[in-house]
């Protein structure tokens, strides 16, 4: 009993550096053997509902998929812009890419090149990518009152005018549905504040997981139609839009984030592991202090 | 002082109240300037506002460097790589690309095959049907960072095509288009560095949820309690946990709570330890084993408490923050509060 | 062969591995890769914003193309004049090619609204923010910037934040007894929050209860969010990992292992360097 104590009191003064290690590697092995740990994943009420939305829409209606996210946040939200793509291609459901991030560009034009050729998507007609436009939610109200004053051209220069599918497209009241994927400010918020809650326009959201405690009050109410909450969200998101393609016998590259869930769930429980033994030497040490 | 407070302050009173009843407005001039014009100059304003911050990066790092303070040789770098983003930015530009036309009869699937063999394409055949599909010219789908290397590509095509033209994307696409320099810098610096500085802080997380978080109180108890909760129940590996693991912590959870009234330890260990035994042998009866209750699963656990406690305080903070926000935005327009045009 | 595709890889590698370096202490290597971070991204931020803001909505509206406006009149060639010495001033008095401003106006808009000037005139307001004796004029831009952000908000987050969130905290009688149940810890845990916040009376009593029932449901929310941002921190590392790890394969000519040897290698001997010259400074 006195040597596990000492052990604890010894681990507790640990040197970061080893926590380091430790964390690092209990990531870097199940990357490196995904083939060790197997776990099935099982989609959130939150996600489901994501699907579910986004299923019950029809061939030709028209999504707004703006991207909100960057390099440093990729891992979560990115895998996220694929599978919502790979669902929306399968449906023959119209895109319409926007950013409200610089990043965005950059993500939307990689997602959507990532896609659209596995599902013979021309561009301008079955999807469009308008790109950034500094200014946040003033962006976000120009798109809900005229999207031409904000975009006179798409991403490569071409006028909107020139486009076919933005024919019919005014604002945002043209759209059936609204996607933000969305890593900070602004994003799914704002969306909310300045475009679908006052034009009533149905909104879903794929965010990082620092977001989602803030966002859940808007889904609680069904301001936001369900959430995809970071990476787990998105590898949840993969295996119900699989499961949709392979009952419409469409074959597709599979999803990046479930094959980062083993890494994802062996860190997480090395986590708490740390937590409970701080926590053990923490008591041992405090009664040790006292008695002597 | 008109100059310097008080046309800030009417401009701030002006634009505010003209912002808010334009959500309230019906006449089609001002609705039109408040949702198009007013939200534009707010737009370009702010992009000014980001050059100032950029030139004002800038002139502090050549501050430092002259005056040769502290760690002045980094700042080298700080200012070259902010001329190499405006290099890539604005004079050169890459994204170059060939537009060929009047291919030679009988030649078509050569100039297929150079194509497909320069997009490690294996099937030259669909690059044939979209060359025929063409009207006028036939852009080929990949783009060159330097005229360089598009040139050697173009004397491949050269002999069998009658027409063939280089060409760049227009300046301002250039800055999202592969094959530019400004792309190249997008994907191979700022991509690496930034998404590191955002990883690095799950080590952090790591060593801080290891040396300082800890059980002091109730308070920090249920905060510990629901973020392991959450941390196992989010992940696929929370299914895994048994009921009984699930038992066990149940107990220890009781015996938490009920520790603060129950002073002998031996008591409270005793209470602990048999009801344990007791969850465990009644859950092994009822075939828990098999069919383990949804109540006695981390993940549905985590479900309930992510959906109504934890979403009861986020909606507290939602309220109340967004409360402190309409009362500031109030004051700021009714010209109360003029700390925002510095003092 | 030494492709841009290979070279861009080493480039990743490196800058990834100087950034983790950091994990050991601070470093050359961390702080070299952290100042060009500031740089790159600042002139990064700023081409975006010129290229996809102001140079098509406010030069683009200022002098749009100018076969769909000219009028033939002397105003408009005396305008599109400025225009010529604008381009001329950005092409380095004419040494480079067009390029912000191309031949004949900014395609895509079809007149010209001189009403734009005001926001170019209150950017440039907001560039004098630089020179001491005229930064006071960057406060007129900034009242623009403040004043509408605050009508902005005002709205938005009254209509959302508010309004709709405590419609939403009512309960529905007329449900089962577990959804009136969770509808009540709901609404409970709302309320008890919210006199959390109350600071106007002293939290003593029956409102000294209520507030500490209110703690607790917040020390939940922050559990709830502490987990996810160690899920969200850990995502991104599992994502940084898996790039390095895709990086160390023959296609890439084995940057990861190889760079990692060598930043080892380089840091053992800037901390034995570093060590000795305490020592010495110490002594």
């Amino acid at each position: 009993m006195e040597t596990i104590k000492k052990i604890f009191i010894v681990l507790g003064s640990l040197d970061r550096r080893i926590i380091f290690i430790i964390v690092g590697l209990s990531v870097l092995i199940p990357l490196l053997k995904p083939e060790w740990v197997d776990l099935p994943i099982r989609p959130t009420p939150e996600s489901q509902i994501v699907f579910d939305e986004i299923n019950k829409l029809n061939e030709g209606d028209k999504v707004l998929l703006s991207f909100e996210y960057g390099p440093s946040t990729k891992p979560e939200i990115h895998p996220m812009a694929i599978a919502i793509l790979k669902h929306l291609y399968a449906k023959n459901i119209q895109v319409y890419g926007f950013a409200l991030w610089p990043d965005g560009n950059f993500m939307s034009t990689e997602a959507f090149s990532e896609v659209s050729d596995d599902y013979d998507k021309k561009y301008g007609v079955d999807y469009v990518n308008l790109g950034y436009k500094p200014g946040g939610e003033a962006v976000i109200k120009g798109i809900a009152s005229d999207i031409r004053t904000l975009y006179p051209a798409d991403l490569q220069g071409t006028s909107l005018n020139d486009i076919p599918m933005m024919k019919d497209v005014i604002n945002i009241e043209d759209f059936d549905f609204v996607f933000s994927l969305s890593a900070g400010y602004p994003g799914s918020k704002e969306w909310v504040q300045y475009a679908c809650d006052p034009k009533n326009i149905p909104l879903s959201t794929g965010c990082t997981s620092i977001q989602v405690t803030d966002i859940m009050p808007y889904v609680e109410n069904d301001q936001i139609r369900g959430i995809l909450a970071g990476m787990p969200g998105a590898a949840e998101y993969e295996s119900l839009v699989e499961a949709e393609l392979q009952k419409m016998e469409i074959s597709g590259k599979p999803g990046e984030a479930s094959g980062m869930m083993a890494a994802q769930s062996i860190a997480h429980v090395v986590i708490v592991l740390f937590i409970i033994f701080g926590n053990i030497s923490y008591f041992i040490t405090r009664k040790k202090n006292r008695k002597g | 002082m008109l100059l310097k407070r008080q046309i800030p302050l009417m401009i701030v009173i002006g634009v505010g109240l003209l912002t808010l009843f334009g959500n309230f407005i019906n006449n089609e001039a001002v609705r039109g300037f408040v949702d198009n014009d007013a939200t534009q100059w707010f737009d370009i304003i702010a992009s000014f506002a980001i050059f100032l911050g950029a030139l004002n990066m800038l002139k502090l790092q050549l501050i430092k460097i002259i005056k040769k303070q502290k760690n002045w040789q980094y700042s080298i770098l700080a200012v070259a790589g902010f001329a190499f983003a405006i290099f890539a930015g604005f004079f050169y530009r890459g994204a170059n690309f060939i537009t060929i036309a009047d291919i030679q009869d009988g030649q078509l699937a050569i100039v297929s095959g150079i194509i497909a063999e320069e997009l490690n394409e294996t099937n030259p055949y669909d690059i044939k049907t979209k060359i025929m599909g063409s009207q006028d010219e036939y852009e080929i789908d990949k783009l060159f960072m330097t005229e360089g290397n598009a040139k050697l590509f173009m004397e491949k095509l050269t002999p069998f095509v009658g027409v063939i033209n280089l060409k760049s994307k227009p300046w301002g696409a250039h800055v999202q288009t592969k094959g530019s320099l400004f792309y190249w810098m997008f994907i191979n610096m700022i991509t690496p560095l930034g998404a590191t500085m955002f990883a690095l802080l799950a080590f952090f997380v790591a060593s801080a949820s290891y040396r300082a978080f800890r059980i002091r109180n109730f308070e920090a108890t249920l905060l510990l309690v629901a973020g392991i909760i959450l941390m196992l129940g989010r992940v696929p590996i929370g299914n895994l946990i048994p009921w009984w693991v699930v038992s066990i912590m149940l107990m220890f959870g009781i015996g938490a709570i009920a520790a603060p009234f129950i002073k002998e330890r031996k008591i409270l260990l005793g209470i602990v330890s048999g009801g344990i035994i007791i969850f465990i042998i009644f859950g092994t009866l009822m075939g828990w084993n098999q069919t383990p209750p949804a109540l006695l699963s981390i993940p549905i656990i985590q479900d309930w408490i992510f959906a109504f406690p934890a979403m009861a305080g986020s909606r507290a903070l939602m309220i109340g923050i967004a409360l402190g926000i309409v009362a500031t935005s109030f004051r700021i327009i009714i010209g109360l509060d003029k700390s925002v045009l510095g003092g | 062969m030494i492709t841009a595709e290979i070279m861009g890889a080493w480039l990743v590698v490196l800058l990834t591995l100087c950034i983790f370096s950091f994990l050991y202490k601070d470093n050359p290597f961390y702080k070299a890769a952290e100042h060009l971070y500031v740089g790159v991204s600042a002139g990064y931020v700023a081409v975006i914003s010129f290229w996809q803001q102001v140079q098509p909505n406010m030069f683009g509206r200022l002098w749009p193309s100018r076969i769909d406006v000219d009028d033939g009149s002397i105003f408009t060639s005396v305008w599109y004049a400025i225009y010529e010495i604008f381009n001329f001033i950005s092409t380095g008095f004419g040494v480079l090619d067009r390029s912000i401003f191309p031949e004949g106006g900014i395609k895509g808009f079809d007149e010209i609204r001189f009403i734009y000037l005001i926001p170019f005139i209150l950017g440039i307001f907001m560039l004098l923010r630089l020179v001491p004796k005229l930064g006071w004029l960057a406060r007129w831009a900034i009242a623009y910037i403040v004043g509408m952000a605050a009508g902005l908000r005002f709205y938005g987050f009254l209509n959302s934040d508010i309004l709709i969130q405590i419609k939403a905290s009512a309960i529905d009688f007329t449900s089962d007894w577990g959804t009136i149940v969770n509808a009540l810890i709901l609404f409970i845990g709302t309320l008890t929050g919210l006199i959390y916040f109350f600071y106007s009376t002293e939290h003593k009593g029956v409102v000294g209860r209520l507030s500490r029932i209110g703690i607790y449901f917040l020390m939940i929310k922050f559990g709830a969010s502490f987990g996810f941002a160690v899920m969200g921190r850990i995502s991104l590392l599992i994502g940084r990992i898996n790039d390095l790890k895709n990086y160390s394969s023959p296609e890439y000519n084995y940057a990861t292992p190889v760079i990692s040897v060598l930043i080892i290698i380089c840091l053992a001997i800037w901390s034995f360097m570093d060590g000795d010259k305490k020592k010495e400074s110490a002594a």
